[in-house]
């Protein structure tokens, strides 16, 4: 089953064109990547879907229904959810006030919020910190409090943007470990990735985006070889890397 | 029909002047992005020093222009320096915090009632000086001749801002600040330097109003009270940030305020007025002029 | 966290102490002033739901201060109305008004929110000191209403001594500390803060935060008003200056400001500190410095934004949190 259908979607600001005719299918229980040099549009395209705002034309359909018109927060009770590429913690708050905002989108008791935020800091390991100030945490207990967030919701599909930007060699590994765990437990995965070690190990499909188009879609091995995608994206190092 | 123009005229040239006083602010609201609450209090402030400028001296009143001016904007500057300024150190993140609003209502308080407190509540005016009074008589109409210095000083000023801001390299820093902080700064301009600049000028700005008003105008503690929500909501129908919005936006005010008691009791124009400015809230909050805020 | 015997032991004696004090305090004059600041902290408790837990900062609470206190007035005066019904008709209008301020101004931020209620406030009292006629009812400009003295007790909500008025203000401050702390810690109150804090988190969680802040700020122009009748029927004579004047918003915000916006506690911490201030300095000050009180709210708000931004609420706690970590023998580890 299709989880989410991006079809010939085009985003233009003023004459800018960030995202030019862009389909692509996301299945069930797939972790999909979409990679791209910065400013590709990868950003653009999942505040698109994530509903921050319309596609200048094409459609997006979530779950079989078509999103036009439905704002983030209809969407995230519809069973989507994200992370942003700069985090935004509510800062002043707890690490399980933050948790429990997510959690009070599956239901309007306090009680209930609370086991369901519990339940995810504890996946995510994170319980030892539930009552530290948000504002305070280092950067990776920040990128995984935005996904624990997002997990509260209870969401069916999870858009991860840069949630790997800035974390060390061994925090990334965790991380990867983390959002394969989520897949296994049946969760479909979007996730827009820089760091190209991790997007390869986490990835069933790849779609790579280039001044807005779509230039590549397939297996990591498929992108790996593929000679626009070296040429365009990973340049002449990525042989040496 | 006369009497309408006449009313017109006057209007035009009295709004420039509370166009004037909205200069400042909206001088100092493109460059920190935040509305000072103080505004009129700094009105005030620059009444009182002229009066006594001219009271002590007996000089022509726009001659208190060469203190008011620079007192002003040293005081500007300073007020942004000591309290603004740490707010916008420890609130980087934020794009137009909050605190700011509040700490420049603290200082509208403290100035008023200071005011209060060393002049008292009487209503000052300088009797004596050559413009009081006078009047411009064109065929059957009359036109107020301090008003029509304040018309021309507003335009002058608005004039000489639009200059500086265009043609000098700080003005140029200032510009670049107001646009993107975070761009200029890389650049290497001190942006916290600017914003005092920035405060100083408005500051001076609300202080060449306060010239503009004294040869005709009661001075008295509370009066900038009544220029701090006019100023408001001229910068609002001009659109915030903008140097000719500011100017327009006080004639238009000022016309309502003379032409309507033709028609209605002078109380229920100010009801207009405010009335006219929710609707600019509501319908087009970027004003005549203003950039499309993303707020 | 506290234990939570420790916690509820000095709520139950301050409250005891609230309801005892009448018998102690017997000078019409203290007492006057002890509703005062019971109303201010009501007032300001009302206020904080918006412009604490919501993050905008509203300036122009006057206006449902003035709506409360004439709609039961003229209801009282013109048709027998009891005023506890007044009450409550006041308190829906104010509420539609605050949703109508709200619809336009909360997708917009910071500052245009603050001057769209002041303006409406100022719009509203100048509209009430220029007509003597609002359709049906009479206002009387400038002139206000007076409430004749006729009968009194609970049903026409008049009293001859203040205790009465006393007891019903501390009961109406108390019912509204019990609903906002409901509130904070139920789901609108989270949605409120994450709302405030960070808008584009909070919807991609779920949150739609303009009807949240919609919801806050109906809730806020009702009680608000409230109070108006209260304000009305203490006084027994309104008029717009005195119900709706941009001084009263201002004393409102300054006291949640300075206590601490946001938290249960700050508007009655803010209310205790300042209108004491406020009264003696009237009181004994009032003929030769004029303004003094307002000088040093100007003083003590620019101090506690430079220094302590989140109000005095925020040290105060953590004082009385060790203090009472101390008391309970340091059995509590610390957290």
């Amino acid at each position: 089953m299709k989880v989410l259908e991006i079809k010939k979607v085009r985003r233009y600001f003023g004459g800018i064109k960030a995202v030019e005719n862009f389909s692509l299918d996301v299945e069930e229980g797939a972790i999909v990547g979409l990679i791209g040099p910065n400013g590709a549009g990868k950003s653009t395209l999942f505040n698109c879907v994530a509903g921050v705002f319309p596609p200048t034309a094409g459609e997006i359909v979530f779950l079989g229904e078509r999103t036009a018109g439905l704002k983030p927060w209809d969407l995230c009770r519809r069973g989507l959810a994200r992370t942003f590429q700069i985090v935004k913690p509510f800062a002043s708050r707890s690490v399980l006030y933050n948790v429990m905002v997510g959690a009070f989108a599956g239901t309007a008791r306090r009680s209930e919020a609370e086991r369901r935020a519990l339940e995810v800091l504890e996946r995510l390991r994170m319980v030892k910190i539930k009552d530290a100030r948000a504002g305070n945490l280092t950067i990776a207990d920040r990128k995984r409090l935005e996904i624990a967030r997002a997990l509260a919701t209870r969401p069916r599909l999870l858009l991860l943007d840069e949630v790997m930007a800035g974390l060390r060699p061994t925090e990334v590994d965790e991380m990867v470990a983390i959002i394969k765990g989520l897949r296994d437990s049946g969760m479909t995965i979007f996730v827009i990735e820089h760091i190209m070690r991790a997007i390869m190990a986490l990835s069933d499909r790849i779609a790579v985006l280039h001044f807005g188009s779509k230039i590549a879609e397939g297996t990591p091995q498929e992108i790996a070889r593929d000679e626009r995608v070296i040429k365009a994206y990973l340049g002449e190092d990525y042989g040496a890397a | 029909m006369l009497f309408i123009i006449e009313d017109t005229l006057n209007g035009i040239l009295m709004g420039a002047i509370y166009g004037l006083a909205a200069l400042g602010l909206t001088v100092i609201f493109g460059v920190l992005k935040v509305i000072n609450f103080a505004h009129g209090s700094l009105l005030m402030v620059g009444m009182y020093v002229a009066y006594w400028a001219v009271l002590l001296t007996g000089v022509h009143p726009y001659l208190s222009l060469i203190v008011v001016v620079p007192v002003m904007f040293v005081f500007g500057y300073l007020l942004q320096d000591i309290l603004i300024k740490p707010i916008f150190k420890s609130e980087k993140e934020v794009r137009e915090p909050i605190t700011v609003i509040i700490v420049t209502t603290g200082v509208w308080y403290i100035l008023d009632n200071l005011a209060l407190l060393i002049f008292g509540p009487q209503y000052r005016n300088i009797q004596d000086n050559p413009l009081r009074g006078k009047m411009l008589e064109i065929g059957e109409m009359m036109v107020s001749v301090p008003k029509l210095w304040g018309f021309f000083t507003a335009l002058a000023t608005a004039l000489l801002i639009y200059l500086f801001l265009q043609k000098t390299r700080m003005g140029r820093a200032v510009r670049a600040t107001s646009l993107d902080r975070d761009a200029a700064s890389l650049q290497g301009i001190n942006q916290y330097r600017i914003y005092n600049i920035a405060f100083g000028l408005g500051t001076a700005v609300a202080g060449v109003a306060g010239v503009t008003l004294v040869p005709f105008y009661n001075i008295f503690p509370t009066v900038g009270v009544l220029f701090d929500i006019k100023c408001f909501i001229i910068v609002v129908l001009g659109g915030l940030g903008s140097i000719g919005g500011a100017l327009l936006g006080g004639m238009i005010i000022g016309v309502i305020e003379s032409v309507g008691p033709q028609f209605m009791t002078a109380t229920w124009t100010e009801a207009i007025v405010y009335a006219l400015f929710l609707a600019f809230l509501f319908l087009k909050p970027s004003g005549l002029f203003g950039v499309k805020y993303d707020w | 966290m506290l234990p939570s015997r420790a916690r509820k032991l000095p709520l139950v004696l301050v409250a005891l102490a609230a309801f005892g004090l009448p018998l102690v305090v017997t000078s019409a004059t203290y007492l006057h002033i002890l509703i005062l600041l019971f109303l201010y902290a009501y007032l300001t408790t009302s206020w904080n739901l918006v412009g604490g837990f919501a993050g905008v900062l509203p300036l122009g609470h006057a206006a449902f201060v003035g709506i409360g206190a004439y709609t039961s007035t003229i209801l009282s005066l013109q048709y027998g109305v009891s005023p506890w019904i007044g009450m409550f008709a006041g308190a829906l209008i104010a509420a539609v008004v605050g949703v109508i301020i709200g619809l336009p101004t909360f997708k917009m931020r910071g500052a245009y929110f603050a001057l769209a209620t002041i303006a409406f406030a100022e719009g509203i009292r100048v509209m009430f000191e220029n007509i003597d006629h609002l359709g049906p009812f009479q206002i009387n400009g400038p002139r206000g209403l007076q409430i004749p003295p006729l009968k009194t007790g609970l049903v026409h909500f008049m009293f001859a001594d203040k205790e009465p008025y006393y007891y019903i203000i501390l009961v109406m401050l108390a019912a509204v500390l019990a609903l906002t702390w409901a509130i904070s810690r139920s789901k609108l109150g989270f949605y409120l803060v994450a709302g405030g804090e960070e808008p584009e988190a909070a919807q991609a969680l779920g949150v739609n935060v303009a009807r949240a802040k919609l919801a806050a700020m109906a809730m806020s122009s009702f009680l608000t008003a409230l109070a108006g009748t209260f304000w009305a029927q203490f006084t027994l004579y309104i008029h717009p200056k005195s119900v709706m004047s941009l001084d009263i918003s201002f004393e409102i915000a300054f006291i949640a400001l300075i206590g601490g916006r946001g938290s249960i506690a700050g508007p009655v911490l803010g209310a205790l500190l300042l209108r004491p201030v406020s009264d003696f300095s009237r009181i004994y000050f009032g003929d030769t410095l004029p303004g003094l009180h307002l000088i040093i709210f100007g003083v003590v708000l620019v101090l506690v934004m430079l220094f302590q931004p989140r109000g005095l609420q925020e040290p105060l706690t953590r004082f009385y949190q060790q203090a009472m970590r101390r008391l309970s023998g340091g059995r509590e580890a610390a957290p």
